[in-house]
């Protein structure tokens, strides 16, 4: 038995250095590829049966990308599907991202950012990551405000950060806006995630553009004495802690809640059916709309692809798509939303232009901080 | 002189004290010395040195008219032909009897390795433990192919560290008789290492004591008992 | 004769022999034909590259001004040191009273199904702590198996801050229990070996098993207990996942925080480096822990610890005490993952998860070989020579497990594309296109693993070489082998168990890393473990599950294989 077990390590042992040759000679493959044609893939890892005929028909498109969702992906079989362009992935942490592209600079691999948030793609555009792209398509496809005034960047999605109510503890009437929050009447009641998720900085940017630094402080100083507890967890646990009656607000992002009815688990299904949602801000400034967007890199060496590819994801057929699987607002006007997000209505949005959200990140973070926002 | 040791000192690590101070030592062709000591009187270093386990701080060491060491030179242990019989043995535990003895043997082709496997096999009486793993003999067995192990190469010096401390008291004696018959058939020097006065008088040609890290003739402190043996050999020098 | 004296005045020559003689006596040129060998060019070699990118990273430390820093010292500082020193004492002391005590009843007693807890108690370590927590939180939460059952079948409303476990006694839970093998492993690995005279004299001076438990197992094993302990807290101090979902502030999440959200990479570093100041601290205070450890070693003959065998109601609560730890810290968060993988098997499961497989199992064994290998010149190079050299290669070692993984990806990135544009030239001088080469590759990633994960193979074959000595390798080379020669027929041979124990640990370490993967990988990678992160960081915790049992299975047999060679070991 136990010269069984030895047996099979040594086994692995050799396997290991077989593997370890075999690692090394994809690298020198990877290498040789790179010397004879422009367009480098550094390694065949996932897909290298079809990188070779694609190549040869419609070249190739390189993305960071900051968006993990299972559906992206057969957006871009499709575009694959039509083009002929290989489109190959890097997903990751939109910063750590940022933080790569940086270091890499003019030699790097990229052609394309996608980002989460817009105040992500403001800073890669301040670090002269990015680079202007001028398509009609794309200016036709998004709305000003959704895009960079020097076409840096343009939104894909749109996700608007919303209030969800207990239905039957709290009355409509009462939650109105961000600042209802704040009210003693919701002393203990609100519930949100901590300071360091991106969404709630993004907020807060917001309405530090929108009401100067003071007012967002007094803000963020209200939500942390009624908060019903420390912050903790992900966006559906804000719901299901409201759900299970640990408070009775919650701020979230529509998707989210969009995906807690459409779960496989009934229970969770549940909680999402507790709950109202509420469009904030509808008579004053709006409700606070974040994007996940993308930009063309300044090294990019396939431009031409990654415009296709640019104008690609504002296509009615594309949006329809990322409207429909990930419960998010698409930003092309003549798509519709899923009917899950028709039902809740039409809302006005916050009137800003999404730079600000990137400008006043470090503000935001730091006003988190002095409050004791944990 | 076939072995001359001149001013060797040495420390170990940070140590400021030496644990050899100012050793000299010549032996002739063919003697069996002992170096004779309490634990921790640097008997065993001296024998690390010679073999170059070790590197002296100082002074100068000749085998055969060879220099193994001094300010200039360092000649690596494994270039310098020296045999040596371990405290516990260091039989390699993968490797069987005929194994460990081969190691040594380099520059023999196949035929004559096994040959000589066999030689020093008969040498030590072992001559059917050839298959035997380490772990399969008794103490005085392992020390007998340990013993094989280290002429098998044919060394210029045999070195043995404390040979029969780890035997019992009545296997002891037996094994020191048949240790002298064996170095005595081969004529081969030898200095072994020992704090046992009875082991010494029972092999040694030459006994030489140490303390305070520096060699004395046994003569110049036992002088009334062993008078007869010491007074043959005046080698020694006292620093 | 020297040229030079010849010239000098003849005081001047007395001092310069003098001086001569001096130099002789540091041993300089006496120890040099000792130096002068490949061991230590490569392991010279080493150091420097595991260096080169700290050194990036230090460097910025020193030179540049952060301008939130006195922020960060006002607002979170404070905050961080609390959550993190209550983290370690909270943790540390758990894991050492359930990993010692488990290592200890495992030794000295036979109780129903011991063989198997032997092994069994050791598979936590194949659940990173990170998805762990995710699936505590899914169990325990509103929509868990447990409130809902309660719910739905009794009609109770339950009070959620009784079932709420994110929180920091909740993560001390997680890390307890998915820590302690670490604990476990190493002491009881010294309980078997070398406790059997002690603790028999202990029985045979009328101890009760208490007694001896206390009094005589917990100080004689006090090292290994440290060095166990000590590989915790690291993690600990290392983690991101957990404290990041369960929000608590610590060094990680700050760094993360100051580097990204406030874009001040500078005051991002003061906190690695003041991190890197806590784990030094814990570092030398196990050096001086340990003690004199070395002597404790290699002496007296190895003899087993014979077992008592317990009957009765000691056999059962010693059964049920191990069943309850390796419940909680395996299986029922493993059918927890089981459960949920049902849910989403159909949407989840596709071809593409051999490719995850394959290309988990390609980093693990290239990563881990090559940190074995690396671990093995390094250790026996120190081994070797007691030199300042070999010395700061041993502790260099750990410097990659210090520094959270993170800024290891920023500093070795950065190496690497400088070399990158090192070859530009080279590359434009044959008429080449510039391209980002070894920044791309799978080169970068596994040498990221490397400098993370050195210290996991070199504290295996430190020890292993610690307990074989140098007798074996002295021998060879008065056979007339050289070191190079003896290194391959004798030392290697010697040190099997470690290599292959420390293979695997590291192994299992760079299947769950998380950081360096996701930030290091070349285009269209995708790993197990960062598949379970992409859904799990977009809170579909239902949807990782496949990825990661994937990693707990595989990790778990790895695990096997570890425990069947250290029962091998001893012989």
């Amino acid at each position: 038995m136990k010269n069984k077990w030895f047996l099979v390590s040594i086994m692995l042992i050799v396997s290991i250095f077989a593997l370890a040759a075999c690692g090394s000679s994809n690298d020198e493959g990877s290498s040789n590829e790179s010397e004879d044609t422009e367009e480098s893939t550094s390694d065949e890892g996932s897909s290298e049966e079809n990188a070779s005929q694609e190549s040869e028909t419609g070249g190739e498109v390189n993305l960071y990308t900051g968006r993990h969702y299972e559906t992206d992906q057969e957006l871009y079989d499709t575009f694959t599907e039509q083009t002929g362009i290989k489109v190959n992935v890097i997903k990751g942490d939109d910063d750590e991202l940022i933080a790569r592209l940086d270091r890499e600079g003019k030699a790097s691999e990229a052609d394309l950012l996608m980002t989460a948030d817009a105040g992500r793609l403001y800073r890669a555009k301040s670090q002269d990551l990015l680079q202007e792209v001028s398509s009609d398509v794309l200016n036709n496809n998004i709305p000003e405000k959704l895009r960079d005034q020097e076409g840096q960047w343009f939104g894909l999605t749109k996700r608007a950060r919303v209030i969800a109510y207990h239905k039957e503890r709290v009355d409509e009437e009462d939650i109105q806006t961000y600042m209802d929050l704040t009210k003693d009447q919701f002393q203990d009641k609100v519930l949100i995630r901590s300071s360091s998720n991106i969404y709630n900085q993004s907020l807060l940017a917001s309405m530090i553009a929108l009401e100067g630094e003071e007012k967002a402080k007094e803000w963020a100083q209200g939500i942390v004495d009624n908060m019903a507890r420390e912050p903790k967890g992900g966006d559906r646990d804000q719901a299901k802690a409201v759900a299970a009656g640990e408070g009775d607000v919650a701020v979230m992002n529509t998707y989210y809640l969009g995906k807690l009815l459409k779960s496989e688990d009934q229970e969770e299904v549940k909680v999402g059916e507790q709950l109202g949602v509420i469009f904030p801000n509808q008579d004053s400034t709006g409700t606070h709309v974040n994007i996940s967007g993308i930009g063309m890199t300044a090294s990019s060496k396939n431009k031409e692809n990654a415009q296709k590819f640019m104008e690609f994801l504002t296509t009615e057929e594309a949006q329809k798509q990322f409207a429909e699987a990930n419960y998010e607002y698409p930003v092309n006007p003549d798509v519709e939303p899923s009917e899950l997000l028709k039902s809740w209505g039409e809302f006005k949005e916050q009137d800003i232009n999404l730079s600000k959200l990137g400008e006043n990140n470090d503000k935001a973070v730091k006003i988190m901080n002095e409050v004791g926002w944990k | 002189m076939f072995i001359q040791i001149e001013d060797l000192c040495f420390s170990y690590g940070n140590s400021k004290n030496n644990t050899i101070q100012n050793f000299n030592l010549t032996i002739e062709q063919g003697e069996i010395i002992s170096i004779l000591g309490e634990s921790g009187s640097g008997k065993s270093t001296v024998l690390r040195l010679l073999c170059g386990l070790e590197t002296p701080s100082c002074g100068k060491i000749k085998i055969n008219d060879q220099v193994m060491t001094d300010d200039r030179r360092f000649i690596l242990p494994e270039k310098r032909g020296i045999g040596m019989v371990f405290q516990d043995y260091a039989l390699f535990p993968h490797m069987n009897v005929s194994e460990n003895i081969q190691f040594g043997l380099k520059g023999f082709g196949r035929k004559a390795k096994q040959k000589r496997v066999q030689e020093v096999l008969e040498l030590v009486n072992m001559e059917s433990y050839a298959k035997r793993y380490p772990h399969e003999l008794s103490g005085g067995q392992q020390q007998r192919i340990a013993l094989a192990r280290a002429l098998a190469p044919k060394p210029s010096l045999l070195l043995l560290d404390e040979p029969f401390s780890n035997l019992d008291a009545d296997l002891q004696i037996k094994i020191r008789n048949e240790l002298k018959e064996i170095i005595k058939q081969t004529g081969i020097t030898s200095i072994f290492v020992t704090h046992d006065r009875e082991d010494s008088r029972a092999i040694a040609d030459r006994i030489i004591t140490m303390r305070d890290g520096a060699a004395h003739d046994w003569n110049s402190i036992c002088t009334s008992r062993y008078d007869q043996k010491a007074n043959q050999k005046e080698t020694v020098t006292i620093t | 004769m020297n040229p030079l004296d010849t010239r000098l005045p003849d005081g001047l020559r007395i001092e310069l022999n003098d001086a001569l003689k001096d130099v002789s006596r540091l041993k300089l040129f006496r120890k040099l034909p000792g130096y002068m060998n490949i061991w230590s060019l490569f392991s010279l070699i080493i150091v420097i590259l595991i260096l080169l990118p700290n050194l990036t990273i230090l460097i910025n430390f020193f030179t540049q001004e952060a301008d939130n820093w006195a922020h960060i010292q006002e607002f979170i500082l404070p905050d961080l040191l609390k959550n993190t020193s209550l983290l370690i004492i909270f943790t540390g002391a758990l894991t050492i009273l359930i990993g010692t005590s488990l290592a200890w009843l495992v030794s000295a007693y036979d109780f129903p199904m011991k063989k198997f807890f032997k092994w069994g108690l050791i598979l936590p370590l194949a659940i990173p702590p990170y998805i762990a927590g995710y699936t505590y939180n899914g169990i325990l939460n509103y929509t868990g198996v447990i409130q809902s059952t309660l719910r739905n079948q009794l009609g109770w409303e339950v009070n959620q801050s009784y079932f709420d476990i994110l929180t920091l006694p909740g993560a001390v839970f997680i890390f307890t229990l998915f820590l302690f093998p670490y604990v476990y492993t190493i002491t009881r690995g010294f309980l078997m070996n070398q406790s059997a005279s002690l603790v028999e004299n202990a029985r045979l001076l009328g101890r009760n098993p208490w007694e001896i438990f206390f009094r005589v197992v917990l100080p004689i094993s006090r090292s290994a207990i440290v060095g166990g302990v000590s590989l915790v807290l690291l993690e600990v101090l290392n983690d991101y996942g957990v404290v990041q979902y369960f929000g608590i502030p610590t060094f990680s999440t700050a760094i993360f925080q100051t580097w990204f959200g406030m874009n001040d990479l500078n005051s991002a570093i003061k906190l690695s480096a003041t991190l890197m100041f806590i784990v030094f601290g814990i570092l030398i205070l196990e050096k001086v822990l340990r003690g004199r450890k070395k002597y404790s070693y290699s002496q007296a003959k190895v003899r087993p610890l014979a077992p008592i065998k317990l009957k009765g109601a000691k056999a059962w609560s010693a059964f049920s005490y191990s069943l309850i730890i390796f419940l909680l810290g395996f299986l029922i968060p493993f059918i927890q993952l089981v459960d949920w993988m049902f849910l989403t098997f159909d949407k989840i499961a596709s071809p593409q998860f051999m490719q995850l497989i394959w290309n988990s199992l390609l980093v693990s064994f290239t990563g881990a070989t090559a940190i074995i290998i690396f671990a093995v010149i390094i250790a026996n190079f120190s081994r070797m020579h007691q030199s300042i050299l070999s010395k700061s290669a041993a502790r260099v070692t750990i410097l990659g497990y210090s520094i959270p993984g993170a800024v290891i990806a920023v500093g070795i990135s950065t190496v690497f594309i400088q070399i990158d544009n090192l070859l530009f030239s080279f590359y434009e001088s044959i008429g080449m296109e510039p391209t980002l080469f070894l920044s791309t590759s799978l080169f970068m990633l596994v040498s990221a693993y490397v400098i993370r994960f050195l210290a996991i193979g070199y504290n295996s074959m430190e020890s292993g070489f610690e307990k074989v000595g140098n007798k074996f390798t002295e021998a060879s080379r008065m056979l007339g082998m050289n070191l190079t020669k003896t290194f391959f027929k004798v030392d290697l041979r010697m040190v099997k168990g470690p290599l292959i124990s420390g293979f695997i640990l590291a192994f299992i370490e760079i299947l769950k890393e998380l950081p360096l993967t996701l930030i290091l990988r070349p285009f269209n990678f995708d790993t197990l473990s960062t598949k379970a992160f992409q859904y799990a960081s977009d809170e579909q915790i239902h949807e990782a599950s496949l990825a990661s049992i994937i990693i707990v299975l595989i990790s778990g047999i790895a695990i096997y294989i570890f425990h069947q060679v250290l029962e091998k070991e001893p012989n």
